[in-house]
């Protein structure tokens, strides 16, 4: 599909787009400073990066994580200094090896620039924990772990967060995870019980 | 906790434990039905006397799945879902949404829908602002206030459901613009509302600014220092009442912040009561945002886009053109399929930075759709802040983070 598509036809291509994040650095990740310094700093962990509707991803080992990420924020030049969020994606059905992405997004106040720094892990491998570097990390590790399972290493107290504490059908937003889950619930007012909705990726 | 806490009654004393020299603490179980909490958050206080020792927030009462329900719906059918996050200002929760997929798409709005969405966003801020003032007012013992403030919510609704059919849940954006045309009489509805409502906040303020009760209940509680405010993630009033000046809008311009002119308010202290301060003028400048969008707004243009092939073409041409009536089947039986990638947009809830992570692989349905709550970050606060506090504190602690369970509990 062409730019002209995407964009609703010719001649109508603004200066500054609607859905812009602000970004007025360079696009390319050669020249990107937070890139550039990583890439120096960290030249065994640095895996590649990605520009995507001019928001950058960092992707690095998993190891290095922590230590990339505490670098970004006290760098005196970069200073990406606030976690803007912490999740993980399972990646199941789009690469074999690494399953799980966990995704740190980045935001420096002081220069007003986003970065997304990604690492991909296999189940049950530790990620290093952020709460050392941010105490925001807190809850949003403890939700990634409930709705993933990843452990992460340094966490104070890794409980589950929005599932009750004796849930023990696993972590729902896995893709092999079925919709309605693993068993079946009684419906209130009716006779059978809720139908399970067929998934290809049943629990072995 | 190992504890075994029952959950009858809102407040009560399940275990008493004796301390040396005669000091005892005793764990207090507050909610899930406790009225104060403003929904059905539960919080676990380990006190000394009256002062807090430990403060334990339990969540996920009403926890949903809507991430998990984003995985099985397609682009368009998730918008309503966005709705029953953040019910109390439900288009900011459109908008940051349709702004992520739109970002992913690579398409636009037209100019006036475009203001429009603003004129809407900032109104879903004053609406969900009356509810925080209400509410956190009537915690604190003004009962008054809430009357007062959901008289004028009415008619912001009543705006609301002008537009689209809906007060609450309103479903109303869609990419490329509105599902419906604009009434008429609306932007003089607005411009009516703005000018009424600036008159009826100064009788709120007069009420409380300085009413000796609510500074009493509001000065020197629950201050947030300014490194601790960026180390808690927290955004929003929370961030701004501790000085840090962070504002999506101002910071990375979404939609056409940078068009209009408004101050971003903050605080010195970083109590309740500059947050308080930080939420009343934030009310002041919506209402300047949304009269200099009336003003800019083109009297005439399309609200929604029409050729691109990520936008649900208009019902007329569908009835007449062979061309659109195929694409609309389309759009309908399979959905559209934006390129493979992944954005983070983030936009300026009233409550804070609400972000929505959207990863694509091509097809119909999201990979993964992440909603980065305002509130649910911000309660991450609420140990920080209570510890020391008083108890009655508590509840002037969770008013003044402005939590919406729906929201944090997704």
């Amino acid at each position: 599909m062409s730019e002209e598509q995407l964009t609703g036809g010719p001649g109508d291509t603004p200066a500054r787009r609607v859905w812009d994040t602000g970004y007025w650095g360079p696009t390319e990740p050669e020249n990107h400073p937070a890139i550039v310094a990583v890439r120096e700093q960290f030249p065994d962990a640095y895996v590649d990066a990605v520009n995507f509707r001019d928001e950058m991803t960092l992707r690095v080992e998993r190891p290095a994580l922590r230590e990339v990420v505490q670098y970004l924020r006290d760098e005196r030049s970069l200073r990406y200094n606030f976690l803007s969020d912490l999740t993980a994606v399972d990646m199941l059905r789009l690469r074999d090896n690494p399953r799980f992405d966990v995704v740190v997004q980045l935001y420096s106040i002081p220069n007003r620039q986003r970065l997304r720094v990604k690492s991909g892990f296999n189940d049950g491998d530790p990620v290093p924990s952020m709460v050392p570097l941010f105490e925001g990390a807190n809850w949003l590790e403890r939700e990634a772990y409930d709705m993933f399972g990843i452990v992460f290493e340094g966490h104070p107290d890794l409980r589950r967060m929005l599932l009750p504490d004796d849930w023990d059908e696993g972590h729902p937003l896995r893709k092999d995870y079925p919709l309605r889950g693993y068993r079946e619930y009684v419906q209130p007012g009716y006779e059978s019980p809720a139908p399970r909705v067929s998934s290809r990726f049943r629990r072995p | 906790m190992s504890l075994e806490i029952s959950q009858g009654t809102p407040v009560e004393i399940s275990e008493e434990r004796a301390l040396s020299e005669g000091r005892r603490q005793m764990v207090l179980n507050m909610g899930p039905q406790h009225p104060s909490t403003h929904g059905v958050l539960r919080v676990i206080l380990t006190m000394e006397g009256e002062t807090i020792v430990e403060c334990d927030p339990v969540l996920g009462y009403l926890h949903r799945g809507v991430e998990k329900l984003g995985e099985t719906h397609r682009y368009s059918q998730f918008v309503p879902w966005t709705d029953r996050t953040d019910y109390v200002a439900a288009p900011s929760n459109n908008l940051g949404y349709i702004l992520a997929v739109e970002k992913l798409c690579g398409i636009e709005a037209p100019e006036r829908a475009t203001y429009w969405r603003m004129i809407m966003g900032e109104l879903a801020r004053l609406a969900s602002h009356l509810v925080w003032l209400g509410t956190h007012a009537l915690d604190i013992g003004a009962l008054s206030m809430s009357l007062y403030c959901f008289r004028e919510r009415e008619l912001i609704l009543d705006i609301f459901e002008k537009q689209c059919g809906a007060r609450l849940t309103t479903n109303m954006m869609e990419m490329g613009g509105f599902s419906r045309p604009m009434p008429d009489e609306l932007p003089g509805m607005v411009r009516d509302f703005c000018k009424e409502f600036l008159e009826k906040q100064k009788e709120y303020e007069a009420l409380l600014s300085s009413n000796p009760i609510w500074l009493s209940r509001t000065r020197g509680v629950g201050v947030i220092e300014p490194e601790a405010a960026i180390s808690y993630s927290l955004t929003g009033a929370c961030l701004r009442g501790s000085g840090i000046n962070y504002d999506v809008r101002k910071a990375t311009p979404y939609l056409y912040y940078d068009r209009v002119d408004f101050e971003v308010p903050l605080g010195t202290r970083g109590d309740v009561y500059d947050r308080y301060l930080v939420r009343m003028e934030e009310m002041r400048q919506s209402v300047r945002i949304i009269e200099q969008c009336l003003d800019q707004m083109p009297a005439d243009g399309p609200l929604s886009l029409t050729e691109s092939p990520y936008v649900i073409p208009p019902h007329d041409t569908v009835m007449t053109t062979a061309e659109d009536m195929q694409r609309h089947f389309i759009w309908v039986i399979k959905g559209f399929s934006p390129p493979k990638g992944e954005v983070y947009q983030a936009i300026e809830h009233s409550k804070g930075e609400l972000g929505y992570y959207v990863v694509s692989d091509g097809t119909p349905i999201p990979y993964r759709v992440r909603l980065r709550t305002p509130d649910f970050v911000n309660l991450q606060s609420l140990p920080y802040m209570a510890q020391g506090a008083a108890l009655a504190d508590v509840v002037a602690l969770i008013g003044t983070i402005d939590i919406v369970l729906g929201s944090v509990d997704r």
